[in-house]
């Protein structure tokens, strides 16, 4: 064990906390459960692969192999995964928000609907590209790095810096743009947020589409590491589910500690000999069960109370 | 009702038919003799539940069929046992896991429905009590019949050690929580080399078909049986603990936390009923992984797996959570479509998912629950479109006459509201200025049938002349509270100098009255 295990459960707390923050955030303001997440990663990985085998030739074409081309690169595949994401958010939106939404039992039936769309997105996506998995360019290229002796790949530290920075926007966004503060408002009081005004329908959809969008960036992140294949959303979404549960759903702080923790668990309990990758899950729902059992709201939970 | 508007041959009026059922069969029976019906073996209670109702209209003895669903059960369930055995031989086995499924669904619903706890273990217990039953018959030499036994036994066991958590967390935290234990169980599984060497899986289990048979028609038809005996008890197990003692303990305590506060205070306990109905359905379910282990002669960690869980789970919203008559029409759905439909490939999965979706966003609670749905729909809708075609003013509609006991009072309502009608094209400018000059003596035929309706009148709100002070000129008018004891109150304040400006003023007060009513 050493650091670069440090780093790997970096990498990874980075990216499953951008389903987990996705999950709670939605959850705490719209009080679904979004099972449809994993779909929208898988949705959002194709759709930057699609772009990216397509704009191949037009971006050799205009800047040949310089950093410039690169640079395009990564911009078409993190841009594309993250209008996917929340194209994919917004259609989540029409389908189990929409419809049910002031209807009787919407916990339950759009947890119903969303998981629907899941299954029926893996399918279809298992339909049109088949079970191959396809590789995404490598936005950050090969090579790894030397910080305080530990080295690091460049793509796990492209991916912990980006995580940071996109959940920074969108904490900085949640907590000063007037979108930003009606969300904030629903996730405290929905009832009361909407006696005040805020439209539980206007508010929701920027909602979806911003978990989306995260949900989309992870996939775009990940897929450096793994590849993309039809069924690549379902450890995210259980992972996600998990930590955002694990943290306490609707607290934001929560599921960064979580994901932090689950994370780092995953990387040290590969890299223990005895244990190895087989156990990650089983190790993981082991604690996830003891630390549900002494907190039953999981770590950061008060929230739960207020929304039932 | 009687046809009673028709009398007036110039406007003839629709007549609309009255209450819920006027379609529905009734039994008429002899009144000479007693009832005598028929009981359930040792107990109070009777096969069907019929009603005797006195039918208000005719006043004849009448006898209704108040719950109708046995005699669906048995038509389909008989229908199924009927048709099976002339199909072939992949259907046989269609069937034969429809009936399983059908059962383990049956008994998840008694856990997510009745007790209320949202668990996705139950694959994870009928995975445990097969392999458990499986290898105490592979490597222990235990005989196959009891394999029935060390099935519930296990089931039980790890039932108990679920129910342990399920009073500390509640809702999705516990449904996260069984999945984990549910993959625990896949891992154990897998990774347990001695319990099962090849992929997890043990071969060659003992079973109630005979090897030689095993995979025949005979055999098939066998396992077919032994299925829709395992589906019947399962029903027998969901009847017994929710319709029983537990079930109503726990209908107090269903929805919120309001009722779990207010059944606590009510003396039950509702945690330790959950716990009852849980250990229950749990031990059922072991029934069901041993039954699954001898179908297959074989189980596999595949039982374990996510993909399966969520069919079953399909198969419970597509029918409607928390019904028993739902998990069985949704696991005939949802089979029927993944097993009969192979040559679909990945598209049947697909085809669930979009009956899931599009049941859970059209139906409030699946496809069982549409009936209720639709019925609220049309009420609904007649109640808009009666509110558009009913005039107001002390008729009785058609809905509210089957809840009023005396029909006398509907058609002195619907007699007086035409009354009412007739005497509102009386009320001319002619007629109130014959009623000025002369408030008093002879009048003509119009005049005195409105005044003889005015005469008719209830005490309440009747109007009465009071003479100011004891003297003559000085009228005012008051109307009568008709309650005893309490005074009648001052209409306006006018004074009127005679007595016959007085009567007149009553006069107007009351056509005012009868234009507006």
């Amino acid at each position: 064990m050493d650091l670069s295990t440090l780093v790997y459960g970096l990498n990874l707390a980075a990216i499953y906390g951008l389903m987990a923050i996705g999950i709670s955030i939605l959850w705490s303001s719209v009080g679904m459960i979004n099972m449809a997440h994993g779909a929208t990663f898988a949705v959002s990985g194709y759709a930057a692969w699609l772009a990216s085998t397509a704009m191949k030739p037009v971006i050799a074409a205009a800047f040949g192999k310089t950093l410039l081309a690169s640079l395009a690169t990564a911009g078409v595949v993190v841009g594309v995964a993250l209008i996917a994401g929340a194209l994919m958010g917004a259609l989540i939106y029409l389908l189990a928000f929409l419809p049910i939404h002031d209807k009787p039992n919407f916990a339950v039936r759009s947890l119903i609907v969303t998981l629907a769309i899941n299954i029926a997105t893996v399918q279809a996506l298992l339909f049109f590209f088949g079970p191959r998995s396809r590789g995404l360019p490598k936005i950050f290229g090969f090579g790894r790095l030397e910080i305080f002796g530990v080295s690091i790949r460049y793509d796990q530290a492209g991916t912990i810096l980006c995580t940071a920075v996109l959940l920074l926007v969108v904490l900085e966004w949640l907590r000063h743009s007037r979108k930003g503060l009606e969300i904030c408002a629903m996730m405290q009081n929905p009832e009361g947020a909407a006696l005040s005004g805020v439209s539980v329908r206007f508010t929701a959809l920027p909602i979806m589409m911003v978990t989306g969008a995260l949900a989309g960036m992870a996939a775009a992140l990940l897929s450096q590491t793994i590849f993309v294949s039809p069924t690549a959303g379902a450890i995210p979404l259980i992972k996600g589910l998990t930590i955002a549960l694990l943290g306490g759903l609707g607290s934001v702080p929560g599921a960064v500690l979580g994901a932090l923790l689950i994370g780092f668990l995953e990387a040290f309990t590969g890299v223990i000999p005895f244990l190895g990758q087989r156990y990650v899950m089983f190790i993981q729902f082991a604690f996830i069960i003891t630390v549900l059992v002494i907190r039953p709201r999981g770590l950061g939970g008060l929230l739960d109370d207020t929304r039932e | 009702m009687v046809d009673v508007t028709q009398t007036k041959q110039s406007a003839p009026k629709k007549l609309y038919k009255v209450g819920r059922h006027h379609h529905d069969y009734r039994l008429r029976p002899n009144g000479t003799q007693e009832w005598s019906r028929a009981r359930l073996p040792f107990t109070r209670r009777h096969w069907l539940k019929w009603r005797g109702i006195n039918n208000p209209r005719t006043l004849t003895r009448e006898r209704v069929l108040v719950d109708k669903k046995p005699l669906w059960w048995t038509l389909s369930l008989g229908a199924l046992l009927i048709v099976t055995p002339f199909l072939p031989n992949a259907m046989i086995n269609v069937a034969a896991i429809f009936c399983m499924y059908a059962a383990i669904n049956v008994l998840w619903t008694l856990i997510i429905g009745t007790a209320g706890i949202f668990s996705l273990a139950t694959l994870a217990v009928v995975g445990m009590a097969g392999y458990a039953a499986a290898a105490a018959n592979v490597y222990l030499g235990v005989p196959w019949p009891l394999m029935f036994a060390i099935g519930p036994v296990v089931g039980l066991l790890i039932g108990g050690i679920l129910a342990l958590p399920s009073t500390r967390l509640d809702g999705l935290y516990y449904a996260l929580l069984t999945m984990g234990v549910a993959e625990i169980c896949r891992i154990f599984v897998t990774q347990l080399r001695p319990l099962a060497p090849t992929n997890g899986s043990i071969n060659k289990v003992g079973s109630f078909i005979p090897e030689d048979w095993f995979l025949q028609r005979e055999g098939l038809l066998l396992g077919f049986a032994g299925a829709f005996v395992l589906l019947l008890g399962a029903l027998l197990v969901f009847r017994l603990v929710n319709s029983e003692r537990l079930g109503l303990l726990l209908r107090a305590a269903k929805t919120g936390r309001e009722d779990e506060a207010f059944s606590e205070a009510c003396g039950i306990d509702f945690r330790r009923a959950r716990m009852q109905v849980f250990l229950i359905s749990s031990a059922a379910l072991g029934v069901c992984g041993a039954f699954y282990a001898m179908y297959y002669r074989s189980i596999s960690p595949s039982v374990f797996s996510l993909d399966q869980l969520l069919l079953l789970f399909a198969m419970m919203v597509i029918g409607g959570l928390g019904r028993s008559e739902g998990a069985v029409l949704g696991a005939a759905i949802v089979i029927l479509i993944d097993k009969g439909f192979v040559e679909l490939g990945p598209l049947r999965i697909m085809l669930v998912a979009l009956i899931m979706g599009g049941v859970t966003i059209f139906a409030h609670e699946g496809l069982t629950g549409a009936r209720q749905q639709f019925r609220n729909f049309r009420n609904r809708k007649k109640s808009e479109r009666r509110a558009v075609r009913t005039e107001k003013g002390g008729e009785v509609m058609p809905e509210e006459a089957t809840e009023i006991a005396d029909k006398q009072e509907i058609y002195y309502r619907r007699f007086n509201k035409r009354l009412r009608d007739e005497l509102k094209t009386y009320i001319t400018p002619e007629l109130i200025e014959e009623h000025r000059q002369a408030p008093l003596g002879r009048h003509s035929d119009t005049l005195e049938r409105v005044l003889n309706y005015f005469r008719r009148g209830e005490v309440p709100d009747k109007y009465a002349i009071l003479r100011v002070d004891g003297s003559m000129d000085r009228f005012r008018i008051l109307a009568f509270s008709g309650e005893r004891g309490a005074p009648p109150r001052v209409v306006d304040d006018k004074e009127y100098q005679t007595l016959s400006e007085a009567y007149h003023a009553v006069f107007l007060l009351r056509v005012n009255d009868l234009l507006e009513s």
